[in-house]
């Protein structure tokens, strides 16, 4: 049993329910707060026998106001879990935080912010250089990787990808060429929608396109996989049967992105313009044959060939951005969701820079 | 003799000192227990001397030879000879059981015969009792198949060491046991050194010859389990001894 005040005045007594938990609490305290007006008061806690938290959390609150009690007696059970969990010490006193202006706070969020920005950069450009000498010593030694796996990554990367990348692409490519139809009806130029599909395809549309899918897809995939590895130990794991992780899981997946994507390249110009001739035979009466020969006076193999440069490049800022979000995530399952996320962000934006610096470079 | 000394070890993370100097030995062909309660950093010590931390000061011999974690080579010597069992198992969801523990065999030594590669992981598994489990994938394995799995995957290449962090964890009493059992079958028949982080108290009880006790940042006790009856601490009487302030009045 233990007391906290006591008064010289003979003071109301309020007798506990022996059943008090928080529908009773709720009751009490605005029976003490009533009574308490007519002065000092002895509350009794000695019957209570069953608790919770909230007859806790009024012991608690009865501490604060002890001036103006008399006493609060306790016992049993009561007393135990109030000398635990209410007049327990505690162990870390919070410490308030220097207040400083929140122009001053919001300035030194943004620079550590930029910061971590630039360092995450630098990290990123390391990781790439260290991928490409990964890449060169696996080409020589042909070690260090499992056998077969360049294999699996092929079959993802290309044979499931194939059919969203056709199938997008030829949509692009019916899109672009009802849009630019109409404008050069207008001219009467009828027949150059073959050059602008071509071009628009081999040089821009389905690199672009094949690019943002594969961020999608592959960059997704690749980061969630390589994210709950990091997560699960995996790639610690590896690291210590004396494997390099970044070689083991990433050289597999930058071959097979280097070998599938002159295909899917390849196979989405052919779609893509499809796309364009059926909109000229079914708005113009255009001949496929015409269409092509046309087209074939505007584009050239070197159009093909960009395009297929500029699509291996972002394969591989695909492959690498995606092998970075998930080789560095943290420690806890809901990082995983979070670097897959910001893992195609990143794909994405590395893609359309670097197509744009291509366009200063080819234009 | 002793297989790892520490010398001022700190280890932490990003600047922070979760554990700070300290001087403790691995004692070789024996087992050794790194206890302490949870957040002690237990595991993060384990870390560092599996070459997958590097210590904020100090460090460690391994073997005789300081680890130089600025040295990839040195790190590598380091990793050729160690095996560590993590506390979910951490196999490759990818591969099977079989393929699993064949991948260190296969990535350290590329050109050894896959007949001799075949042998090498029946008889990894056999030691944990798994041979009739090579082709199963992670999914389709038990708590304690895993982590048979990943000590069989541990032993494959014959480390001197094999870091076991929180065996226990996750698996019944029977399951563990059998684990503990296991431990000390290797201990005794190929004198493997073992170092187990856990705060089991019954699996130290059975497996622990020496003990690191962790606490408050620093090392609070090392020496052989049995002199643990002796000791003074109220916090290793608390923790191995079950007894607190009230037994002892």
């Amino acid at each position: 049993m233990s007391e906290i005040t006591v008064t010289p005045h003979p003071p109301e007594t309020i007798v506990m329910p022996k059943r008090l938990r928080a529908a009773e609490v709720v009751a009490v305290i605005n029976d003490i707060r009533r009574r308490v007006e007519a002065g000092p008061l002895v509350l009794d806690f000695r019957e209570v026998e069953e608790f919770d938290s909230s007859t806790l959390a009024l012991l608690h609150y009865l501490r604060g106001h002890e001036a103006s009690l008399a006493a609060v007696n306790i016992g049993g059970a009561l007393a135990r879990a109030e000398e635990s969990f209410v007049r327990a010490p505690r162990t870390e006193a919070l410490k308030s935080r220097p207040s400083d202006g929140r122009v001053v706070r919001t300035l030194t969020a943004f620079a550590d912010r930029f910061i971590r920005q630039v360092r995450s950069l630098g990290r990123f450009l390391a990781m790439f250089g260290d991928e490409v000498y990964h890449l060169g010593v696996y080409l020589k030694e042909r070690r260090g990787v499992y056998p077969g796996e360049t294999w699996n990554q092929l079959f993802f990367m290309g044979y499931r990808s194939f059919p969203i990348v056709c199938l997008l692409i030829f949509l692009v490519g019916v899109t672009i060429s009802i849009t630019s139809a109409e404008q050069l009806r207008l001219f009467g130029a009828d027949i150059y929608l073959a050059d602008l599909v071509g071009i628009a395809m081999l040089r821009e549309l389905v690199p672009l396109m094949t690019g943002v899918i594969l961020a999608g897809k592959v960059g997704a995939a690749v980061t969630a996989e390589l994210a709950s590895m990091t997560v699960l130990e995996e790639v610690d794991a590896l690291r210590t049967m004396g494997v390099v992780p970044e070689k083991f899981l990433m050289v597999p997946r930058l071959l097979a992105i280097t070998l599938v994507v002159p295909l899917l390249v390849a196979m989405a110009d052919v779609v893509g313009i499809f796309g364009g001739i059926v909109v000229a035979q079914a708005k113009f009466g255009t001949p496929p044959s015409a269409f092509i020969t046309e087209m074939l006076t505007a584009v050239d193999w070197t159009d093909f060939g960009w395009g297929l440069v500029k699509t291996v490049v972002f394969g591989w800022a695909v492959v690498v951005g995606a092998g970075f979000k998930g080789l560095t995530v943290g420690r806890s399952a809901e990082e995983v969701g979070r670097a897959t996320t910001e893992s195609v962000v990143l794909s994405i934006t590395l893609i359309i820079l670097i197509d744009c610096l291509f366009s200063f470079i080819l234009y | 003799m002793d297989i790892i000394n520490a010398h001022d070890l700190t280890v932490g993370y990003g600047g922070t000192e979760i554990l700070r100097g300290l001087d403790f030995a691995v004692p070789e062909g024996r087992i050794t227990a790194v206890v302490g309660v949870s957040g002690s950093g237990k595991s993060t010590l384990l870390k560092t001397l599996a070459g997958l931390l590097p210590p904020l000061s100090g460090g460690f011999d391994f073997a005789g030879r300081a680890v130089d974690y600025r040295s990839e080579a040195s790190l590598r010597l380091l990793y050729g000879k160690i095996g560590v069992l993590y506390q979910g198992g951490a196999l490759l969801n990818g591969l099977s059981l079989f393929e699993n523990v064949a991948l260190p065999i296969r990535m350290q030594h590329p050109k050894m015969p896959e007949d001799m590669v075949r042998d090498m992981v029946f008889a990894s598994l056999a030691q944990v009792e798994l041979a009739g489990s090579a082709d199963k994938y992670p999914a389709q394995l038990s708590g304690g198949m895993t982590k048979r799995g990943a000590l069989a995957r541990a032993l494959v290449l014959d480390p001197d060491v094999v870091f076991c962090d929180e065996p226990s964890s996750g698996l019944d009493p029977i399951t563990s046991a059998l684990l503990d059992d296991l431990l000390i079958r290797l201990k005794e028949t190929f004198r493997m050194t073992i170092v187990v982080v856990t705060h089991e108290l019954r699996s130290i009880e059975r497996v622990a010859d020496k003990v690191l006790l962790i606490n408050d940042g620093g090392l609070l006790f090392s020496g052989d389990y049995a002199d643990l009856a002796a000791a003074d601490d109220a916090f290793i009487r608390t923790f191995f001894l079950r007894k607190d302030s009230h037994d002892d009045t």
